[in-house]
């Protein structure tokens, strides 16, 4: 039982830290490309293609450039990450409504100010969403992060699946599973409690 | 206290303002009118620099906003717009104090000043300060939107149709209550709506806008009172008549009564009456002076008939002189009970004739509307 | 360049033969879903208590992750394409389910009570009024699951069900980096074309008044 505990958590601290890098340098790069508006088509169409391939064959290239391991996994969570982050960094920017962009430059408000105070504030919820997204989905791939020896629960899995050996699955795939729904619903808990009361949704008047 | 010279703002070859020339007083509530698209919004914004002027030049208290830094400029000025624009991240504490917060008063003095003004405007800070804009209904909101404009003390607020988002009865309130506030802290108020009802309660003086000029500037009677031509006319509308008080006794009296010279006989009246279907006739000298007048009574006594009208005419009959008001005509054709009412100049000069028929329409057009009745 | 053209030369009905099964294999899933999940969607739009009930059930199924499902069904169904079907199947019902429902709820309640007032039934008001507007709602919701779908259908290869992952997971056990390169062109540009054509679809099914109006988006997933 511990041992499954220890590669659940293994396979959890894989998970987060090609997301952590995402978010590291997806933040950032959402409002570079807020900033300079020309770069926005560019970067998003280079992450959505970088999307469309599958996880499966983003580990093996992965694998041709860093080898076995964990390293390389990480590699391709921090790829498959850098979507739902860039992408929801620069949707939640940019939908924050032009009104209060021109109230808070009427008022004198510089626009790195504009920025933190109000933008990042107002866009949060949709970021968070974004980390819970890349995070789930990557709990999700680093299951097959085995096929390129890196560690977590995948392993018991795959070994399972060939060794035809049902207990030896489960105690993989059950832990993967739960670790992915109480992730997902956590991080749900999260955002809801991060979000600023007056950005919750309530009926005016 | 804001000087326009020359102000001339240009999207490539379409001027949205045209060599704008303004001078805004120091306190005065300035209130900018048309109809969309005349450049009133673009004029606002050029103040505060959201909106950079092509050419010429504009002051601030003598000093050019070209050489100004924008930030520092628009922190002295308050700023209002239509859509309220109250951070929903931020408490209605953190909304209001954002410009002092930005300006780096110390927080005592700021929790003090947001206290204050929300009291200024019956909002318990208690209840309020702690509270998001969207717990509040859009009337409380644009009473804070008002109120972060006010906090950091700047003598102008520039205001971009603050309520032109809001029900009828709220926005009255509203203005009831910048008008209250304006008495108490005499700012000078920038001001744009498309609203004449909205201009002629809070503005002390107009400029009414077209296609990127001011057709006319004064204060709301002048306005009134001597509309520049015909846009103007037909924008202040209803607003002519609709203020009786102002209203002077020609506006309503008909202006070519039935006359005759003063030596016509009676048979001759007779037959002018019926011509023209009336049933008097105002007897003048050279063509102009008010004699009397002959009523078809008097013509109904076949001596009379051959009299000149100059010895029928009923020459007691009271009169009312031009520049009178419209009101005092019609008080003296009520207490008097009388058909109608000569209006002559100051030489007894005839200039028309105010009948009840003349009042009632007056009336009717201010109690239905504008349309005309003849 | 040219130890991929050799390789295309040398195995080019093995790469045609794997396009067709993941192409069959994904768009059948999906095809599936649609079938159960548009109707469920429209079914649960007016119950507000089961919607919330079916869509946590749906979206739990979601996140589990892939090998995990596999490794589930894999005792049950054995291995080869119904089991790799099955779990595709229920991936792709998500987004569709979602997109449905959300896309029939939030017609414009004036329209639905126009309807009514003009003497809709309800199920006149359902196929006059509540599907021609959330159409293009649930397109997106489709060409969503699709695009995933084809992604994920390349780890259906690891129990056997054949397609494009066939080469790459070759590729990775011989180490041949241009067997999975050979595998992982066809895939993207699969999961491409779907995700344009679809787009496309879904621009031509927006009632033209409904253009401009609203943007798809919602979830995105990958395994």
């Amino acid at each position: 039982m511990s041992a499954v505990f220890s590669i659940a958590l293994e396979h959890l601290w894989l998970s987060v830290a090609g997301v952590f890098l995402a978010c590291v340098i997806g933040v950032p790069m959402g409002i570079v490309i807020l900033k300079i508006r020309v770069l926005a088509g560019p970067v998003m169409g280079v992450i959505d293609i970088l999307q469309t391939i599958p996880s499966l064959a983003m580990l093996a290239l992965v694998m041709f450039f860093f080898g076995l391991g964990n390293m390389s996994l990480i590699t391709a969570l921090f790829i498959y990450a850098l979507l739902p982050v860039v992408r929801n960094t620069f949707i939640g920017l940019t939908g924050v409504k032009s009104e209060l962009l021109e109230a808070g430059k009427g008022m004198g408000m510089t626009g790195w100010q504009l920025l933190w105070q109000v933008q990042l504030p107002i866009a949060l919820p949709v970021i968070l969403a974004g980390f819970r997204v890349a995070v789930v989905t990557s709990i999700g791939i680093a299951t097959i992060g085995t096929l390129i020896g890196a560690g977590g629960l995948g392993e018991p899995i795959w070994r399972g699946i060939q060794l035809v050996n049902t207990p030896m699955i489960l105690s993989g795939a059950v832990p993967a599973a739960l670790l992915a729904i109480i992730a997902d619903y956590s991080l749900g808990l999260l955002e809801k409690s991060v979000v600023s009361r007056g950005l919750q949704v309530k009926n005016t008047n | 206290m804001i000087r326009f010279e020359g102000v001339l703002k240009a999207y490539g070859s379409l001027e949205v303002v045209k060599k704008l020339d303004l001078h805004v007083l120091e306190g005065e509530f300035l209130v900018l009118i048309g109809p969309s698209g005349c450049g009133k919004t673009t004029t606002l914004k050029m103040i505060n620099r959201l909106i950079e002027p092509t050419s010429g030049k504009i002051l601030v208290n003598g000093q050019n906003i070209m050489e100004m830094n924008p930030v520092t400029l628009r922190r002295k000025i308050g700023y209002v717009i239509q859509q309220i624009g109250l951070f929903p991240n931020m408490t209605i504490m953190d909304n209001v104090d954002l410009v002092p917060r930005l300006l780096g008063w110390d927080r005592e003095k700021r929790i003090n000043r947001v206290y204050e003004l929300l009291e200024l405007v019956g909002m318990d800070p208690e209840v309020y300060a702690n509270r998001y804009p969207n717990e509040l209904s859009g009337g409380q909101q644009q009473r804070i939107g008002v109120l972060r404009a006010l906090a950091a003390g700047p003598s102008i607020i520039l205001m971009d149709e603050p309520f032109g988002a809001l029900d009828p009865i709220t926005r009255e309130n509203l203005q009831d209550e910048l008008k209250n506030l304006q008495s108490k802290l005499n700012k000078t108020i920038v001001f744009v709506t498309h609203d004449m009802d909205e201009a002629m309660k809070l503005a002390d003086r107009i400029a009414i806008m077209k296609d990127g000029e001011i057709i006319q500037l004064g204060s709301p009677e002048s306005i009134l009172r001597n509309p520049s031509d015909d846009f103007v006319l037909e924008f202040i509308g209803k607003h002519r008549v609709n203020s009786c008080e102002l209203e002077k006794v020609e506006s309503i009296m008909k202006t070519n009564p039935v006359t005759t010279d003063p030596d016509r006989k009676g048979t001759e009246m007779l037959a002018l009456m019926k011509r023209k279907g009336v049933n008097t006739v105002l007897v003048v000298k050279n063509d102009k002076q008010l004699i009397g007048v002959v009523t078809i009574e008097k013509l109904d006594n076949k001596q009379n008939l051959t009299y000149k009208a100059e010895y029928l005419a009923d020459t007691g009959l009271p009169v009312i002189t031009a520049g009178s008001p419209a009101r005092e005509a019609f008080d003296l054709l009520v207490s008097q009970k009388l058909e109608y009412l000569p209006v002559v100049d100051q030489n007894r000069g005839l200039l028309g004739l105010v009948t009840r028929t003349s009042m009632v329409n007056a009336l009717a057009s201010v109690v239905w509307g504008e349309e005309e009745l003849s | 360049m040219s130890p991929l053209l050799d390789l295309l030369l040398l195995r080019w009905p093995e790469l045609l033969t794997a396009t067709w099964q993941h192409i069959y294999i994904s768009l059948g899933s999906v095809a599936l879903g649609a079938l159960l999940a548009v109707p469920l969607g429209i079914w649960l739009s007016t119950r507000e208590h089961i919607s919330r009930m079916v869509l946590g059930v749906v979206g739990t199924i979601q996140t589990i992750p892939s090998l995990a499902f596999f490794g589930f069904v894999l005792p049950i169904l054995g291995i080869g394409i119904l089991p790799a079907m099955s779990v595709l199947f229920l991936y792709s019902l998500l987004p569709i389910l979602r997109n449905t429902y959300t896309g029939i709820r939030e017609v414009d309640p004036a329209l639905i009570e126009a309807g009514r007032g003009m003497g809709m039934n309800s199920r006149q008001l359902l196929f006059m009024v509540k599907l021609p507007v959330a159409l293009p709602v649930i397109m997106a919701g489709i060409r969503i699951s699709t695009v995933y779908i084809i992604s994920w259908t390349t780890i259906a290869a690891l129990i056997g069900a054949g397609g494009l992952g066939d080469l790459i997971w070759g590729g990775m056990n011989v180490y041949d980096i241009w067997l999975i390169v050979a595998g992982t062109i066809p895939a993207a540009l699969l999961a491409l074309l779907a995700g344009f054509t679809l787009g496309r679809l879904e621009k031509t099914v927006t009632p033209r008044g409904l253009k401009a109006g609203y943007t798809s988006g919602e979830g995105e997933f990958n395994i």
